[in-house]
């Protein structure tokens, strides 16, 4: 590296062929992997923004030409409207509603469970394990004929409900059945990471196991409890096809299919189904910007099998 | 007093096992195992759709739609069967082949000593999160064939004459479908790649590099021997999620033009809740769980090991 070269000459230098110049090679690299990566976001968000300067253009605006990838004028009349004049409150809710409750049950029989799985040796524990993992791997849309009929005319149970289809309820029993077996899976590996010291020294320091669970155990699991609680809210919330399938009116209907219902055969109504799209996009876009970490570690966790 | 709630203290703690499992395995029973049953026994139904009659008829639905009136595969498969499983391998093998390579590149990429690289990674993961409805609905606008976002760049920047229609035409479609089910899960695999690639030991690299090996030699023999589980895990719940998953072809072309873009997925749904034919559905449905398991079984044998979870 002789001294009278400058820093820029330098850098020009890392584009050409001088590999044995370790250093520009170095920032060369950096550049191109910035390049690449920009190019990615770019394409990867590009969607993103079309759907929302739709959303806040004014309906005639957004079938207009050529198109203006620049607003000109802005509006919220779009997301007004939508819940001026379609029920949007009420899909919001049932979607809070379906999400929430479909994560409290999956995050708590899931931490529970995953626990002993991790610690306790017992009659066909393993054979246990592998039937709730191999559960997971039952493709829901092969079952959408069972639950429709099913919901519709419960067993067991059927006298005292009476039909559950259009109701939260059958949302929320069908939801756990995506998640429950996978935030049993999370929450098994995030506990064989903990030292078993740590349950150790609970006993000795006399705490029942339920004790020590819920004092020593609980309180180290929490970044895993996130992870699940995370992801389970998040694909509940995101589900589709079984809500298409089991609901029929906005009693139980969520923002997934108030969104598809801005398609009549023929004509889309862009303007405000983006504005709805947006909407149901949002939980998304807040948990991916804030909660990235947990979403990373909750998918690794169940995904890889250490 | 003291005794009797050490005794309950006691059965309690005895009986945490069957109390923290007990409840989960009900529940899973009841949610999985029933239905599933329910699947089994429901596809050798047939249901007049015009008075609702139910009529056992056996495996006659597996009989009609793998062979129905044949005409396929050596004039003994039905075609109709043969055309959208086709469909199916197209979709599942191109989307899966893309997003793998293009979301192996970008965890590369992100695996480098990068500044900023917790908010290209948040960037980057965003569209796995979205309502797929969502995606699906926002990529059939992009697509749209007056005002969507790429006719409007092909147009307004003179690449293209006329505007194309690509969601009238068979190839085009599915190709539209492939590009939305690339942009919705390259995230996931780059998320599992990325984390496969946390456990290759930096000195190896090191080494390799003192060792004057090639970028090619160095990923060969360095990053992928520890990256293979990770690749198998992204591989196999990709393929798996794609051959079942409905809400992306639904939205964006029901499975049309025509019949160009039906895959199993939107086919069973037709099948059973659009026609009302719970029956072949249900068959229908057996076939895609068998199938799923095969899959699971083949990677199984051939690597050794469960790749599966989510």
């Amino acid at each position: 590296m002789s001294t009278e070269t400058s820093y820029f000459d330098r850098i020009v230098d890392g584009f050409g062929l001088d590999t044995d110049n370790e250093w520009p090679s170095v920032v060369r690299e950096r550049l191109v992997a910035y390049g690449l990566l920009g190019v990615y976001v770019f394409v990867v968000w590009f969607p993103i923004y079309y759907i929302l300067i739709t959303s806040i253009q004014p309906a005639s605006e957004v079938l207009s030409l050529p198109i203006n990838f620049i607003p000109q004028q802005i509006t919220a009349s779009n997301y007004v409207d939508i819940f001026a004049n379609r029920p949007f409150e009420l899909y919001t809710f049932n979607s809070l509603v379906v999400a929430s409750v479909t994560t409290l049950i999956c995050v708590t029989l899931g931490t529970v469970t995953g626990y002993t799985f991790s610690r306790h040796d017992f009659l066909g524990n393993k054979a246990l394990l592998l039937s709730i993992v191999g559960a997971r791997m039952i493709p829901p849309i092969a079952l959408i004929v069972p639950f429709f009929s099913i919901m519709s005319n419960p067993p067991l149970i059927g006298w005292l409900t009476g039909s559950l289809y259009d109701t939260k309820i059958a949302l929320i029993l069908t939801y756990t059945f995506f998640n429950l077996p996978f935030a049993v899976w999370i929450m098994k590996n995030y506990f064989d990471g903990v030292p078993e010291s740590l349950d150790e020294q609970a006993q000795v320091d006399g705490c029942s196991q339920w004790e020590g669970f819920v004092k020593v155990i609980l309180p180290v699991a929490k970044p895993g409890i996130a992870a699940t609680a995370i992801l389970a809210f998040i694909f509940s919330w995101n589900e589709f096809v079984f809500a298409l399938v089991l609901t029929s009116s906005e009693q139980a209907q969520t923002l997934p299919i108030a969104v598809s219902l801005f398609v009549a055969d023929d004509f889309v109504d862009w303007a405000h189904l983006a504005a709805g799209g947006m909407i149901a996009a949002l939980p998304g876009i807040l948990f991916g910007l804030f909660f990235q970490r947990y979403i990373v570690s909750g998918l690794t966790q169940g995904a890889v099998k250490e | 007093m003291s005794t009797s709630t050490d005794s309950l203290r006691r059965t309690l703690d005895r009986l945490f096992v069957p109390l923290t499992v007990g409840p989960t395995l009900l529940w899973i029973a009841g949610i999985i195992v029933y239905p599933t049953a329910q699947l089994f026994w429901s596809s050798l139904f047939w249901t007049n759709p015009i008075t609702g009659a139910r009529e056992f008829v056996g495996l006659r639905n597996f009989k009609d739609l793998l062979v129905g009136d044949a005409g396929g595969w050596l004039g003994v498969v039905n075609p109709t069967f043969v055309n959208f499983t086709w469909n199916t391998i197209v979709y599942v093998g191109f989307s899966v082949t893309i997003s793998f390579l293009l979301g192996l590149g970008v965890a590369l990429l992100l695996n480098k000593d990068l500044a900023g690289r917790g908010w290209l990674r948040t960037a980057v993961i965003v569209p796995w999160i979205l309502p797929y409805v969502m995606s699906g609905l926002m990529w059939r606008w992009m697509f749209q064939a007056q005002y969507g976002a790429i006719n409007g760049v092909l147009a307004q920047s003179g690449l293209i004459e006329s505007k194309i229609a690509f969601l009238s035409d068979g190839t085009l479609a599915m190709m539209a479908l492939i590009i939305a089910d690339v942009w919705v899960f390259t995230p996931f695999i780059i998320i599992i790649l990325l984390a496969g690639l946390q456990n290759v030991p930096e000195q190896l690299y090191d080494a390799a590099e003192v060792d004057g090996a090639s970028r090619w030699s160095r990923f060969r023999n360095v990053t992928y021997p520890f990256l293979k589980p990770s690749i198998l895990v992204a591989l196999t719940i990709r393929i798996i999620f794609d051959i079942r998953a409905l809400d992306l072809v639904w939205v964006m072309t029901q499975g049309g033009p025509g019949k160009a873009t039906e895959v199993w997925a939107s086919w069973l749904y037709r099948t059973a809740m659009v026609f009302g034919r719970p029956g072949e559905g249900a068959a229908l449905g057996v076939v895609l769980l068998a199938v799923t398991f095969a899959i699971v079984a083949v990677l199984y044998k051939v690597f050794g090991e469960t790749p599966y979870a989510t």
